[in-house]
């Protein structure tokens, strides 16, 4: 259908649009309109995906002066297939409607690992020997040494590629990772430097977070973007932690040990090289005397990593004198690497600021701060010259001075933090060193700052005034949306009390309680005999799933769960987990019927769907509040309570409930879907709690089961089954629209968005 | 006044849009109300706009009927399948003795399993039916296909005891292999009752349903807890109908759904001629060895026409040669099915306001005045060929049970009368 969004055509390729699809359309128009930045919530399963793509790519084909580039930015390659295969579908119908006019150029741009059609590279197992295997047969010296002597091993896909130089370009048309892949076989062209190239011409972008928000490879492939784009992040409840782990680095034994490995090898390269082609040491180091960046006129293939602190935070100036001399600077790292094994030795937690910790630095191991700042530039040129190819080997050394240039970069928002053991297992020694960063605003600024627009939008960003201020962005446009629904189909239910009127919760002093797990194991006996197909369990952590499943099958409760339905777990072995839900899945299927328990914040929560008959119930099992007596997160509250004003009580609750929002939000991925919640721990019922659960939770939980215990829970999933289980009308009775046809919204105009806002 | 009866009539609209949504009436009650719903009815009153209390019974029944009427009103004029096969399945594993439903699930089961057996042979003189349980996991067939209610009945109610899980793919195995025997001019059908959640089965269940999809065999499945992926796959997959009791009363409409014949399957419309026997009654005191009971009996009884053996009732099949038995009255009851009356449109308030049209004010069927409480005209139907109007309950008759519209039924026996009416 088309229709008009005030001045802007909107080409929306199904008949009907749900009422809050519209509005949400205009709410980003507006943020578009007024070129700025915005927040918007809008429950998982109505169509935020096409929502954003169609209006984006509509407004920039209403504006054709001003073009607009789109820059998706999803979690997942699973998602990121998904956006693009809704994009082929709008631009086919695009396309009917302007013909060529509407000529978009969109792919999705992944790593090697995922865009490789090399067969003898893309074998290997992960994504740093794809990389490292790529290289060694792409590197520019690698190709020529080839062109003297045939024998030498080359990327044929990447020569032909090579050889069509400016010709090898992609005809318009949404290209899906795995069209990429198929267009690069037809054609002999590798599919991921054509990507990499073709993504500073193309309408829109999609791929990871990284690319945007990690500065090392932002750096990289971000770096040409116009401003004048639109960022999309999708998905982004979780934005702030993704920000933080970009610039958070941790260096464990095992690492310094590799570290020490590469530093030798290296020794060994240099003295080859000394021995053979004395000359190339020359060179580099008086380019680096002469201040020359490194990476500007490099061959496209040999970039990988950029630097990891931010743009802006990076001296332009030259690589200081004391390491311009390879020699020299391994004696640096030697004496790095030495010093950060001193410090891992020791019997207690240690917490400390990054000035002070280059002052340490400083006057035991003679490296100043200038120096730190550039080691990894440094040891990036080294490795060029040295022409290492493999180098998924040298992740040690390469994390090591990833560390070094951001402690030497950043002088408040960090902390190192130094934990001889792990707090839960006291008696192992795991001695871990870790730099991590306490504002998520760093990394995300300069994306604010460069593009245009910037929309975070997700299925929980409640409580939605939060966001801004962990970001440190004023947003033009933060709403949240909640579903028109035709029937009530999600039935979010709070139980503080199980079968025998005693109060639950996983509380630290309640938690072992027997009588509390018994209620839990009470609870889930009774849902299964009541609940079909699947349900999913989370726990707050895996040492508690541990714990109450280990009680269950001791009082016998986990055999009588297993006489109704087959359990699975979670566990932290992804391939195990993988082979437990794909079990799980097909238990579901052939009636047998199934539970899943799986941990708040794990794997599962995040990415996997537990949609129709995958999940009629989920069931929360506790708060899942973060573990308080972490070393970081105390870091980080402290700083969030200093620089930001926000309580460590409010960010931990507001942390524990979107994790909590985001495990339930796993069952109802459509409007057809339908589900239900129990938030099974006393601490729901409260209102401060409670009211941080997004709008469309908040709106069905009827003050009717906000006190449940487990057997008027019972009862109530009794009924609620039964009713969905009717046959029901699609469009919504003559009350309350919930489909919108093309008259429909020609008709209603502004009205129905008042409808759906207020 | 007229206000109001418009008012009611919107109500009556609006229900019916509800309908699929919301099934019945009453469901917006509290759960402790709704147990009650059936037996206290007199209790059940509500206040409509204008402060006028009736009986929340009364748009019940509109609904039924009206939904009943959607159903046959798509099915005109398709080839139905007369002569049915069909196969109850009965689950009576550990959660068909849950109390959820009073006194507990069999025993509602078994009570209307009787009376749907009934309604079938009553719709259907032609079909047969055979009953299976699902019981510790394992499916018994309790009785062969046959055509006798009576024998049913009995069968099942000696054998309620429920254990043990519940296997669909089993009795699907066992039922398939039973269907498979008979002729291909009769429709396959399996009904199943489940009342668990889960099925345990020991093997693929997916292609057991595969298979039954390609014997033709259409499975439907009325679940009594909640909705189960592998039933309306099931369902979907071999064309049947899949549905989920919310209660008791509503559990007996949706096994009702399944008495008369449903739409023929494409591939098997094809026409065909069948062989029958058409016995002659024996003379009262003749005595004879039955060939059913293999015992003597006195009077009564039937004689094949080809072989001449003795049966006990109609309609069967002849043990003796094979030949298929039935009665004159039977073909004629399935009649109806091949040509129901059309449904009757609703005859709208404006139409009754109309000055100029003098419609009679009295229900052509039963004669009852049409006019509702305090003189405004009621809610009536008409029938679209002679025009005539008749009250709800007529309109449920006439298409329910007599199949037979008066007024045209009148017209076409006395043309002047119907002129002096016009």
């Amino acid at each position: 259908m088309k229709f008009e969004i005030e001045d802007v055509t909107v080409y929306f390729p199904y008949d009907h649009i749900y009422p809050e699809q519209y509005a949400y359309m205009l709410e980003l128009k507006r943020a578009l309109d007024a070129k700025g930045h915005s927040l918007l919530e809008m429950p998982t399963g109505t169509g935020k995906t096409i929502a954003l793509l169609s209006l984006i790519t509509s407004y920039s084909l209403s504006k054709p002066h001003s073009p607009l580039k789109l820059i998706y930015c999803t979690r997942t390659v699973h998602e990121m297939e998904k956006t693009l295969s809704e994009l082929k579908l709008l631009h086919d119908y695009q396309f009917k409607h302007l013909g060529p006019r509407a000529g978009l150029l969109a792919l999705g741009l992944s790593s090697r690992k995922n865009l490789c059609i090399n067969p003898r590279v893309v074998t290997a197992e992960n994504r740093d020997s794809v990389d490292a295997a790529c290289r060694k047969l792409t590197a520019s010296w690698v190709r020529a040494l080839a062109a003297e002597n045939p024998d030498v091993p080359t990327c044929e896909f990447l020569e032909t590629y090579e050889k069509a130089g400016s010709a090898a370009v992609l005809p318009p048309g949404v290209y899906t990772l795995q069209d990429l892949r198929a267009f690069g076989k037809e054609k002999g062209w590798c599919p991921y430097f054509l990507a990499r190239h073709m993504v500073q011409f193309a309408n829109v972008v999609v791929y990871s977070y990284q690319y945007l928000l990690d500065p090392k490879v932002a750096g990289i492939i971000s770096k040409e973007m116009q401003k004048e784009s639109v960022v999309v992040f999708d998905e982004a409840h979780n934005i702030d932690n993704v920000c933080i782990e970009a610039l958070s680095v941790s260096v464990r034994r095992q690492t310094l040990e590799g570290a020490r490995r590469n530093l030798n090898r290296m020794r060994q390269e240099i003295d080859r090289f000394k021995a053979t082609d004395a000359s190339r040491l020359r060179a580099e180091y008086n380019r680096l005397v002469d201040g020359l960046a490194q990476r500007g006129n490099l061959p496209v293939s040999d970039t990988w990593l950029a630097n990891p602190a931010l743009p802006d935070d990076i001296l332009k100036e030259a690589v200081p004198g004391n390491i311009r001399k390879a020699e020299h600077f391994l004696h640096v790292l030697r004496r790095l690497v030495q010093y950060l094994e001193g410090r891992l030795e020791t019997e207690n937690v240690e917490k400390e600021g990054p000035v002070n910790f280059v002052a340490s630095i400083n006057t035991h191991a003679g490296i100043d701060q200038k120096t730190l700042k550039f080691c990894y530039d440094r040891l990036h040129s080294l490795m060029m010259t040295l022409e290492i190819t493999d180098t998924d080997e040298f992740l040690h050394i390469q994390t090591i001075c990833d560390f070094a240039t951001l402690v030497g970069t950043y002088a408040c928002g960090f902390s190192i933090i130094i934990e001889p053991f792990d707090e839960r297992m006291p008696h192992i020694p795991d001695p871990v060193l870790q730099l991590s960063c306490h504002d998520a605003s760093l990394a995300i600024r300069p994306v604010f700052e460069r593009f245009q627009s910037v929309v975070i939008t997700s299925g929980t960003l409640s409580p939605i005034d939060l966001y801004p201020r962990l970001l440190n962005f004023n947003p033009v446009v933060s709403r949240s949306f909640t579903m028109s629904l035709t029937r009530d189909c999600i039935c979010p239910m709070v139980l503080t009390r199980g079968s025998d009127q005693l109060p639950v919760s996983t509380k630290f002093d309640m938690r072992s309680d027997l009588g509390v797990v018994r209620n839990y194991g009470r609870l889930l006996l009774e849902m299964v005999s009541v609940v079909p197909d699947g349900i999913v369990c989370f726990f707050v952590s895996y040492s508690y799933m541990d714990g109450i499943v280990n009680s269950w099958n001791e009082t016998g409760i986990l055999k009588e769960i297993m006489q109704h339905k087959l359990v699975f777990i979670e566990t932290q072995d992804v391939v195990e987990t993988t082979l437990a839900l794909d079990n799980y899945r097909k238990a579901c299927d052939c009636g047998r019927g199934a539970v899943f328990f799986s941990v708040a914040r794990g794997k599962v929560a995040e990415g996997i769907d537990f949609d129709r008959h995958y999940g009629r119930l989920v069931i929360m099992f506790g708060v899942p509040f973060q573990y308080t007596l972490s070393k970081i997160l105390l870091a980080r509250l402290e700083y969030l309570r200093d620089t930001f004003q926000i309580k460590e009580g409010d960010f931990l609750t507001f942390d524990a409930l979107r994790q909590a929002a985001q495990c339930v939000g796993r069952v109802i991925r459509s409007k057809a879907d339908y589900g239900m919640m129990i938030f099974a721990d006393k601490r729901y019922s409260r209102h401060d709690k409670r009211s941080k659960l997004p709008g469309w939770i908040l709106s069905h939980l009827r003050d009717a089961h906000l006190n449940l215990s487990t057997d008027m829970a019972l009862h109530i999933a009794r009924e609620f089954l039964r009713k969905m289980a009717q046959p029901y009308d699609k469009a919504g009775g003559s009350g309350k629209k919930t489909l919108l046809s093309q008259e429909d919204l020609e008709k209603m105009g502004e009205r129905i968005v008042d409808e759906v806002l207020y | 006044m007229n206000n109001n009866g418009e008012e009611r009539r919107l109500n009556g609209e609006e229900a019916e849009d509800d309908d699929e949504e919301d099934d019945g009436n009453g469901r917006g009650l509290e759960a402790w109300e709704r147990a009650y719903a059936d037996e206290r009815s007199w209790e059940s009153l509500q206040e409509d706009e204008s402060g006028l209390l009736r009986p929340i019974d009364n748009k019940a029944l509109y609904h039924a009927q009206y939904r009943r009427r959607l159903r046959t009103a798509s099915a005109v004029r398709i080839q139905k399948g007369l002569i049915r096969y069909l196969f109850l399945v009965i689950d009576l594993s550990k959660a068909a003795a849950e109390m959820d439903f009073r006194p507990s699930r069999r025993a509602v089961v078994a009570k209307h399993v009787e009376a749907f057996i009934r309604e079938f042979f009553d719709q259907n003189p032609l079909s047969q039916v055979g009953i299976v349980t699902i019981k510790d996991g394992v499916a018994h067939c309790l009785t062969d296909l046959g055509g006798s209610p009576e024998s049913h009945v009995k069968a099942l109610m000696g054998k309620l005891e429920c254990s043990g899980e519940s296997s669909i793919q089993n009795a699907l195995d066992l039922v398939h292999d039973y269907l498979n025997q008979i002729p291909t001019y009769g429709h396959r059908e399996v009904l199943i009752l489940y009342s668990a959640l889960s099925t345990c089965d020991p093997g693929d269940i997916l292609e057991t349903i595969q298979k039954c999809k390609k014997s033709k065999i259409r499975c439907s499945v009325v679940g009594l807890s909640a909705e189960i992926f592998i039933c309306k796959h099931l369902c979907q997959e071999t064309g049947g109908l899949y549905s989920v009791a919310l209660d008791e009363s509503h559990f007996k409409e949706l096994i009702l759904e399944h008495a008369p014949p449903p739409p023929a399957i494409a591939e098997y419309a094809t026409a065909n001629l069948i062989k029958m026997g058409f016995p002659q009654r024996a003379a009262e005191s003749s005595i004879a060895i039955c060939s059913c009971h293999k015992e003597a009996k006195a009077g009564g009884g039937y004689t094949c026409p080809r072989c001449k053996a003795r049966v006990c009732e109609l309609p069967t099949e002849c043990r003796t040669c094979g030949l298929t038995l039935i009665s004159s009255p039977h073909l004629a009851r399935s009649y109806h099915h091949l040509f129901p009356i059309v449904p009757f449109d609703e005859v709208s308030t404006s139409l009754l306001n109309d000055p100029n049209r003098k419609l009679s004010r009295a229900c052509f069927g039963c004669q009852q005045s049409l006019l509702g409480v305090g003189n405004k005209p009621g809610p009536s139907v008409s029938c679209p060929k002679c025009k005539q109007r008749f009250c709800l309950d007529c309109d449920i008759y006439i298409h329910e049970s007599l199949h037979n519209c008066p007024g045209c039924e009148s017209a076409r026996h006395s043309k002047p009368v119907a002129m002096s009416e016009e």
